[in-house]
Formats: C-alpha cells, sequence, structure tokens
C-alpha cells in the first residue's frame, strides 16, 4: 500500500465514492499494490470431459489432438478449481446503523466485505455472501466469476429493514444451506445475542468452516467521547437514557473492556479467527492488517 | 458579621449565584438526542454508578453556585465585623472621639524644650485626620466629637454606664460639639473650621466626664460597632487614680467596643521635661483689708520639674496697673517657693491682684488672681461683760486699743463695744469677728445668734475673768461639746509663783501655731515678760473628741492651756482663760506681743469668711442677693474683654436670691455689679484661676496606663505615628481570603469536572 493511497483510502474518502462496487475496487487495488505481484499468473484447471463444438464456443479451448484422429471438432471442458468458497455474512440490523463519522458500522462491513469478494474473486476464490439481521435478508451463493461481485455488491446493498439482530437462526440456516467446507466471515458488531454468535459459529465449525469474525465498532463506541446533557435511545433496545454522559463514561468503558474480553475468550474457544476493526481506522490498513495476520498463521 | 462597601452589588449580583443551577435545569431540557446501539454498556454503568455520579453533579453544582457567589461577595467588597453585637449592625460604626482641651493640653514642650506646637493642637490634627479618614472609608461611619471641659461637671452627672436605649443615647449627645452623624466630606471641613477656632481650655477637666458621656452616646441599641477615641496628653494625675475611668472603658471593651488612645504629648528629647511652673496659691496672709492698711499677700508658686529653679521673677498688678514684682529664690524640684509682699489699698471696693510668672510650656497656670474687697474700715464687736463699761481698766479698752491701734498705726479695724443683749439685736454678719469680753451670762437668743454666725464661718473669741461662772459657760456655752466654748471650766485658778524665782520658765508657753508664730522659736522676752496671775482651769478629766479638733496657741508653765480654739461650723472659737485687761495677768499692759496677738488672732479668725472668694474655672459665680434692699438684675463682667452677661436673680435652695452665671471658661476676674434699691450700685469682684494641679506634667506613660486601665482592650498610639487603620474601623476586609477561597473552589471545580468528564488526549484510555 502506497502513502498516497494510504491518504485517499481514509474513511471520508472512501464515503465520497457513492457505489460499493468502486469502493471496494478502490481498496483492493491500494491492498494489491503492496500485497500481491499479479492475480492473474498460475492460473490452473483441471480437465473434465470432451463434448462436441457448437457455435460460439472458443476456438482456443478446441482440442485439436481430437479433431486430427476424428476429424470432428470436440472443446475441452475443465472442472473449474478453486481454493477457497468464501461466504461472507455481514450484520445488517440496526445497531449496525449507528455512524459517528462518514461511514457507518453498516457501511464500513459492507465496504469490508465487498473488498474482501473482490479480493478473492480476484484469486479466483468463490465468494458468496448474506446480509442478516433476526434471518438472512438477502443472499448470493459462492460464484468464482469475477463478474460476481456485482452480485455480491448487490446483497450488500439490500435496504435494510431496522430489525435487531438474532445470529442463532441466521448461522444454523448457514450451517444448514452451505454445500462444502469453505471460509466463513462474519462481520457484525456482535451487539445483541451474544450466546447465538457463539453458538452459531460452533455450528459452523462443527460443519468443518473456518471462521473469521471480523468485529466491527464505532470509534465513539469505544472510547465514549460525549460530552454534555445526552439522551441515548437503544437502536435496538427499546431502552433510552439521559445522562450527563462524562460522568457514566468510566464505568461504560469498563462494561465495553468486559464485553471484548468475553468476545475474545469465547471466539477463541471456537477457533474462530476474531479481529476488531474500528471504524476510525482506514478501511485499507485495517484489511492489510487482517490479510497480514492470516498470511502469518497460515506460514 | 460581614459588612459591604457596595452593597448594592450584592443585592444586583445575589441572583447570579442561581445560575448554575437555572443553567443546569436548561441542560435538562436541552438534552441531545444519540440513537445508540451499546445501551446494554451504558445501562450497565448508569446502573452502578448512579449514586456517585448524583452526588459528583450535586457537588459540581454546589461549587459552582459557590463560585459565583463567591465573585459577588468579591466586587461588592465584604469586611468583616468581630464583635457579637454587630451582629445587627449592618455596616454602621459609631465613633465617639474625644478631645482632651484641659489647659495641660496647651503645652508648649517637645524634645525636652519649648516648641512652638502645642499638644492641643496635634489632637487637633489628630481628630481632622481621623474624620477625613471616615470620610474615605466605604460604609456608613458616623462621628460625635466632644472635648473634655465640655462634661467637667455635666458629663459625670449625665450618665456612668452605656446607654440601655436611641432614646437615652441621643439625650446623652448633650454637650458634644459634633452630635453623631455620617462622616461626609462636608462634616470634615465643618469639624475643620470648629478645631481651628478652638484652644486649650482653662479648665482642668479628666477624662471621666467625657468617657461617661462617651458610653451614653455608644451603645444606644442601635447595633453599630462602637470606637472610643480618646485624644489626651495623659498626665499622671489624670489617669493615677482613674478607677471610676478605668470601669467606664472596661463596661465599653466588653460590650464589644473599641477603645483607642491617642498620647498627644510631645516625648522629651532627654526623657526632662522643660521646666513647667505653677502660680499655685495668692492670698492674703494675715491683715485687714481695709483702705490705707498694709495688707500681707503671699504667692506661691510650685516647682513641676524634677530639678530646681532658682530667682523665679513674678510679675504682680493691681486692677490691672503694674506694680513692683517679686522674686523667689529658690524652688525645690516638685516643691513650693513662696513669697510675701504687702499692699496698701488707698480705695475701697474690690480690687484685682495678678500674679504672673515667665512663660513656659504651660500658659495657663502662670497667672494667678486675688479679688480683696476693701472696705474702709472693718467692725469688730467687742461684747463687754462689764455692765459698768470697764473705763480704760476694762477688758474692751485693752482689746480695742490693740486692734485699732490709732492713727499712726492704722489697721483698718474698727472695734465697736457693745453689751451682751445686743448679740440678738445686731447683724453679726457685718462684723468680722466677735469679742466677747468676760461675760457673765448670755440669753438663749444670743447664744442662738453667736452659734449661727460661727457655724456660717465667722471667728468668735472668748476672754474669761472674774465674771465668768463656769457652771454657766459649761452649760450654756460648752453644753458638752455640742456648744460655742471649746472647753468646760472648772474654776478659777491662781499660778504659783515658781520655786526658782525670776530665772525661771515664764509662765507662757507658745505652742506651734500660726497666730502665735510670731513669738516661737528661741525665748521671746517679751513673751517672758508676761506674767499669769490667775487663769480659768479646764475642767479636771476634761479629754476632748479625737475629732473636736480642739488646739492649743498658749500654755502655762503649768501645763494647763491658756488659749486653746475649736473649730465650730464653718467658723471658729477661741477661748483665751484669763482675762484681757491686766486683772489676772500683765500681758496687756506695755507688751507689744499683746497687739500683734490679738491682731493676728483677729486676721485668724476672720480668714474663713475671706477665703471663699477665689473660684475654680467651671465653677459657678453666684452672688447672693437681699431681696429687702437689692434689685434682681445682675451685670456679669466676663474676663478677659469685659463682656457683659446678664443674669437676673432666682430664689435658691438655700433661701434668699442669687443670681448665678453658670460656667467659668476663662481664668480671670468677674465682676458682677447691680443696683440696690435706694439706687446705688453695688459691685462684687470673684477672682476665678484655673485648677493648680493640672500644671503637674508628668505623663503616665505606657507601662502605668496599662495597670490603670488593666481588663481593658485598648489600642494606644502616639499622636505622630497614629495610622487610623481605616481598614480596622470599617472592619477587616475580605476580598483577599475570599479570592483566595474563590480560587480554591474553582481549582476544585476544575478538577471535579475534568474527572467527570472525557477528554481525547489520553488515547489509551479507551477500549482497544
Amino acid at each position: 500500500m502506497t502513502p498516497g493511497s494510504r491518504r485517499y483510502l481514509h474513511p471520508e474518502a472512501i464515503a465520497r465514492i457513492a457505489r460499493l462496487e468502486l469502493r471496494a475496487r478502490a481498496v483492493v487495488e491500494g491492498v494489491l499494490a503492496g500485497l500481491h505481484k499479479s492475480p492473474y499468473k498460475g492460473q490452473s484447471v483441471e480437465f473434465l470431459q470432451h463434448r462436441e463444438y457448437v457455435r460460439g464456443d472458443d476456438l482456443r479451448r478446441v482440442d485439436w489432438k481430437v479433431w486430427g484422429r476424428q476429424d470432428r471438432f470436440y472443446v475441452k471442458e475443465f472442472e473449474e478449481e478453486t481454493n477457497l468458497r468464501v461466504t461472507l455474512v455481514v450484520d445488517g440490523s440496526a445497531s449496525m446503523n449507528y455512524a459517528s463519522g462518514p461511514l457507518g458500522k453498516y457501511d464500513y462491513a459492507a465496504t469490508l466485505a465487498a473488498s474482501l469478494a473482490w479480493l478473492a474473486l480476484s484469486h479466483g476464490d468463490a465468494v458468496g455472501c448474506s446480509v442478516f439481521d433476526d434471518k438472512i435478508r438477502a443472499s448470493v451463493p459462492p460464484r468464482t466469476k469475477r463478474s460476481h461481485l456485482a452480485s455480491v455488491v448487490e446483497v450488500l446493498e439490500t435496504p435494510r429493514t431496522g430489525r435487531p439482530t438474532a445470529f442463532m437462526p441466521v448461522l444454523r440456516s448457514l450451517a444448514e444451506t452451505l454445500p462444502r467446507r469453505g471460509l466463513v466471515m462474519v462481520i457484525s458488531d456482535l451487539l445483541g445475542d451474544r450466546d447465538g454468535v457463539f453458538q452459531g459459529m460452533q455450528l459452523l465449525r462443527k460443519r468443518g468452516h473456518d471462521l473469521v469474525l471480523l468485529h466491527v465498532m464505532d470509534d465513539d463506541e469505544l472510547d465514549f467521547p460525549f460530552e454534555g446533557p445526552t439522551r441515548f435511545e437503544g437502536l435496538e433496545l427499546p431502552d433510552a437514557l439521559a445522562c450527563n454522559p462524562r460522568s457514566l463514561r468510566a464505568g461504560y468503558l469498563a462494561a465495553v473492556e468486559a464485553f471484548l474480553a468475553d468476545v475474545r475468550t469465547r471466539a477463541a474457544a471456537v477457533r474462530c479467527d476474531y479481529s476488531l476493526i474500528r471504524t476510525g481506522e482506514p478501511v485499507d490498513a485495517a484489511l492489510v492488517k487482517f490479510l497480514a495476520r492470516r498470511a502469518s498463521m497460515a506460514v | 458579621m460581614p459588612t459591604f462597601d457596595f452593597l448594592p452589588l450584592l443585592w444586583w449580583g445575589l441572583p447570579f449565584v442561581a445560575a448554575p443551577v437555572i443553567i443546569h435545569l436548561i441542560n435538562l431540557l436541552r438534552h441531545r438526542k444519540v440513537p445508540w446501539a451499546a445501551m446494554e454498556f451504558l445501562l450497565a454503568s448508569q446502573r452502578k454508578y448512579r449514586t456517585q455520579v448524583l452526588l459528583k453533579q450535586l457537588l459540581l453544582l454546589l461549587l459552582r453556585v459557590a463560585a459565583v457567589l463567591g465573585i459577588v461577595l468579591a466586587l461588592a467588597q465584604p469586611r468583616w465585623k468581630s464583635a457579637l453585637g454587630r451582629m445587627l449592625g449592618g455596616a454602621r460604626t459609631e465613633h465617639v472621639v474625644l478631645l482632651d482641651d484641659s489647659y495641660s493640653m496647651g503645652d508648649l514642650s517637645a524634645e525636652g524644650r519649648l516648641g512652638d506646637t502645642r499638644c492641643f493642637d496635634r489632637g487637633r490634627l489628630v481628630v481632622e485626620r481621623i474624620c477625613t479618614e471616615l470620610a474615605a472609608v466605604q460604609g456608613q461611619q458616623e462621628v460625635a466629637i466632644g472635648r473634655f471641659s465640655a462634661f467637667d461637671e455635666k458629663g459625670s452627672a449625665a450618665v456612668d454606664r452605656p446607654a440601655g436605649t436611641a432614646v437615652e443615647a441621643q439625650a446623652a449627645q448633650q454637650g458634644f460639639d459634633i452630635r453623631l452623624q455620617p462622616v461626609t466630606p462636608r462634616l470634615v471641613q465643618e469639624v475643620r473650621d470648629d478645631l481651628a477656632g478652638r484652644s486649650p481650655s482653662a479648665v482642668a477637666s479628666g477624662p471621666r466626664g467625657a468617657v461617661a458621656a462617651a458610653a451614653g452616646v455608644l451603645g444606644g441599641g442601635t447595633g453599630a460597632a462602637n470606637v472610643i477615641w480618646l485624644i489626651s496628653d495623659f498626665r499622671f494625675k489624670d489617669w493615677k487614680a482613674a478607677d471610676e475611668t478605668a470601669g467606664l472603658l472596661r463596661q465599653l471593651s466588653d460590650a464589644g467596643c473599641e477603645v483607642r488612645l491617642v498620647d498627644c504629648a510631645a516625648e522629651g528629647g532627654d526623657g526632662r521635661q522643660p521646666g513647667n511652673l505653677t502660680v499655685e496659691r495668692l492670698e492674703m496672709a494675715g491683715g485687714v483689708p481695709a483702705t490705707g492698711v498694709l495688707v500681707p499677700l503671699e504667692v506661691a508658686v510650685r516647682n513641676n520639674t524634677d530639678r530646681p529653679v532658682r530667682d523665679v521673677a513674678v510679675e504682680l498688678r493691681e486692677d490691672a496697673l503694674g506694680r513692683p514684682g517679686v522674686r523667689i529664690a529658690e524652688i525645690p524640684a516638685g516643691g513650693v517657693g513662696t513669697q510675701r509682699f504687702d499692699v496698701r489699698f488707698t480705695k475701697s471696693g474690690p480690687h484685682l491682684v495678678e500674679a504672673t510668672i515667665p512663660a513656659d510650656a504651660v500658659a495657663a497656670d502662670n497667672t494667678r488672681t486675688m479679688a480683696v474687697d476693701v472696705v474702709d474700715r472693718v467692725d469688730v464687736l467687742l461684747i463687754d461683760g462689764d455692765p459698768t463699761g470697764g473705763g480704760r481698766a476694762g477688758d474692751a479698752f485693752y482689746v480695742a486699743t490693740a486692734l485699732a491701734p490709732g492713727a499712726g498705726a492704722p489697721t483698718g479695724l474698727r472695734p465697736r463695744i457693745e453689751p451682751p443683749r445686743s448679740l440678738a439685736t445686731l447683724d453679726l454678719a457685718s462684723f468680722d469677728c466677735i469679742w466677747l469680753l468676760d461675760v457673765e451670762r448670755l440669753d438663749p437668743p444670743e447664744v442662738a445668734a453667736l452659734e449661727a454666725y460661727a457655724r456660717a464661718g465667722g471667728g468668735v473669741v472668748f476672754f474669761t475673768g472674774p465674771r465668768t461662772k463656769a457652771e454657766v459657760v459649761n452649760r450654756m456655752l460648752h453644753r458638752g461639746g455640742d456648744g460655742l466654748f471649746p472647753v468646760p471650766l472648772a474654776g478659777p485658778v491662781d499660778l504659783l509663783p515658781d520655786a526658782a524665782g525670776a530665772a525661771a520658765a515664764p509662765d507662757v508657753v507658745v505652742e506651734e501655731h500660726p497666730v502665735v508664730a510670731v513669738l516661737s522659736g528661741q525665748r521671746n522676752p517679751l513673751l517672758d515678760a508676761v506674767r499669769i496671775e490667775r487663769s480659768m482651769a479646764v475642767e479636771r478629766g476634761f479629754e476632748p473628741a479625737a475629732t473636736s479638733g480642739l488646739r492649743r496657741l498658749l500654755s502655762l508653765r503649768s501645763g494647763g492651756p491658756l488659749v486653746v480654739e475649736r473649730p465650730y461650723g464653718d467658723g471658729m472659737v477661741v477661748a483665751v482663760l484669763s482675762t484681757a485687761a491686766p486683772t489676772w495677768n500683765n500681758w496687756a499692759r506695755g507688751n507689744p506681743s499683746w497687739v500683734v496677738v490679738m491682731l493676728e488672732l483677729e486676721s485668724h479668725l476672720a480668714r474663713t469668711r475671706r477665703r471663699a472668694e477665689s473660684l475654680e474655672v467651671g465653677e459657678p459665680v453666684s452672688v447672693r442677693l437681699d431681696a429687702a434692699v437689692d434689685e434682681i438684675e445682675v451685670d456679669i463682667a466676663v474676663p478677659p474683654d469685659g463682656t457683659l452677661v446678664h443674669q437676673t436673680a432666682e430664689a435658691s435652695p438655700a433661701g434668699g436670691l442669687e443670681a448665678t452665671l453658670a460656667e467659668t471658661s476663662v481664668a480671670g476676674g468677674y465682676t458682677a455689679r447691680w443696683r440696690r434699691l435706694d439706687g446705688t450700685e453695688r459691685e462684687r469682684l470673684f477672682a476665678v484661676n484655673v485648677a493648680a494641679d493640672e500644671g503637674q506634667l508628668e505623663r503616665i506613660g505606657r507601662e502605668r496606663l496599662d495597670r490603670v486601665l488593666a481588663g481593658v482592650a485598648f489600642k494606644y498610639d502616639r499622636a505622630e505615628s497614629l495610622e487610623p487603620d481605616t481598614t480596622t474601623l470599617a472592619g477587616v476586609p475580605l476580598v483577599k481570603p475570599l479570592l483566595y477561597l474563590l480560587a480554591a473552589v474553582l481549582i476544585l471545580e476544575q478538577v471535579l469536572a475534568y474527572s467527570a468528564s472525557y477528554h481525547a488526549a489520553p488515547r489509551r484510555k479507551s477500549v482497544a
């Protein structure tokens, strides 16, 4: 990642890009510029069968040896080979609506998801995506086509209902529907049914999925910088609290600290790769950090 | 109780104290709404810290209220008045300034020599300075100014304790030059103008009267703070036994009144005061104040310094005309020097004699006057007990001859020989002295008239003799000591000849007494020649009461008394226990000492009647009138310029009419003139002098003052180094401590606010 890309990939800069696809491209190209030589090299296929040529087939795929022996045009069909089936599970509940900066938590999560999808597709991996709240609101199965990114983005841009989160039914549903083992990346603020998150992830783990939990939290939620009389109204909970936030800050931070410690512990228990990402952090930086850590784990 | 220099600012500012509360309430209504995802953490914090947060908020609110209050108070310039009595008094302070104007305040001495500034001038400047400072002090300062002399009599009679009510306090203000009123620049000018025209008075008033009057003014129930200022020279004679003054000051001090003493006397340069001499006395030293008669006068000068003074010139004036002065050779330190001189008055009527010594530290006591009412002849009544008159061998002849020897030796006396019965009919008051010569008996009206005369200050002389009956004298005149006659008589006894013959001791022994002082000392040949053959013996076993005042003038060789005296009322009675004529003795026969002793005796007995003419400054001048012969309108010429003060005689408590000039403020001769009903004019002269002891300039000093005023919380300043200390007058300013407190409150508020607020800088504090 060049310094220039870092400069331009601040959340504010990313936010100015209206389309999620373009946002993802901007992020990933910045990332790739530093991490990869070329995503198009070393591509390999496994022969599956011959079939008779029909008009429109790519002449490059005609098996000329068979034509020489049988004088008939056959084209080679290869089984598509992918290293990974990535399923992006993005929390679209009401709590993800909070935004202290230009990018709200959901926007940040969506950008992150789109960027990951772009990366995966760039590597020829299959990418699927689901957006959920108390159930899966939109979904697209894993595909390897690069054009599949548009489908992923389309899912991420699905209008949200403002419902609270219900992790367990969603993750159970995913565990049942995902046909093959793959990488499941859950992007959420984890506010809501915390037990449900890890029970659901336990299910996915049992199905052999590799699990990544990207915990997105707003800077405000981590720093609680509020001053002056404030009335906090719950995005998911029905409660409201009028208070002087300065006086509650210490207790709030302690509670958040306890929450994060619990999440880390439970994530480790289900062998889930957990990362906490602040929305104030540039998306590309968060992505690089995450990928670098994954790379180091792979070694 | 705090008071405020800018009280209106306090009232305007107090509503702002509610500002933090109002802002807090407004903020409660102006909550910013934040849709919040992580409510569970917030609710957990709120559950945990609710009480602490409430307390902290409350404390913060209180601190902010305190801070605003502190600012408002600081702007209002608070001051602290400590006394409990000021709890209800607000910012008002009442000052009573008492300026000593006794004549010792005219002391010019400074640093051991005579200067040109009097103590009074320094005191006057102190008063002006106090008023000026008070005018500059914020807050209501009230002042009353009075002088010691104004309370010389009135003050002592007015109030002896702090007034209980405002009405009493108001009434007690009589006599003050400036009555209690707020100090304004205009008043300061008024005080300055008033004091500029004042000088030390001629009175010797001490502080008691003034302090008593001040006590009446202060503590009138107004609850204001009180300060009493005593501006004086603090002379030892005024303060050595000032128990009453100290008691009054103690009462004031205990009641919370601040007592400030300002010493105006100059410091002695070498510890020695320049000489101050006082003409202490000027009076007749015997003699008869009659025309053409040499009247012996005596002037006494007291040396009030700690070193002897030599060759003091005394300038004399008679009726404002100078006459040859006299010199006193030496006056010991602290002692008195006297000098006699003779005056011969050529005209009858009142005369004023004035003695003046050279100028010294205090001018007022350098002059003393004496009024002498000179008559052509002084009538002396001789009651002759001899019904035949006795002729040239009778007692009356010898006494009359001694009192009025003849034209060659004028004594001014005019003896009048009358029988005993005339005692009841004559106006005895017109006689200088009454002599009773071997009277056989007196009737009760005659005894009563004689006793009234003696009780009123007259002098009576009894001579005994062959007609004198001891039993009658004891019953009618002695009456067991209640009557006129000094001793009870036993009867005539002969003085037996001395066994030693002519060379033996004289018959008469001179005792210590001014009348016979001329005969005392060495053996006097004149007295040695006196032979007493018979005398009247005193009753055996007679022991006079210790308080009777009985005194011997002459005794007999045998030890018995010959001449005795005893006071009776205001007068004096002398009993000669032998005859005047050479019947029982040879004293009157050709012996000059007879004449001398008789004249001295006459002067001695008449002195009491002549003494009352000298008055002290401050005492009233009273002229007694006889309604039967005098008109009631009296003009009194007051010194020094003879201003006439008209007085109308009124009935006096003692009976008769009396015209009184109530106040004499200047020393000198006061002349009263009135008409008689027959159209003739009468005149009487009164000599009014300063009190001699005021000329004693010894100061009490701080140490002795501390002892005298033990228990009084007072502050002592020298006039030249006085700091009126307006901050103390107005109370201790609280602005500085208040600002410190305010700073502490603000710091505490900031600390508390900081602890309760979010600060972005320490990033590591945040989670993750």
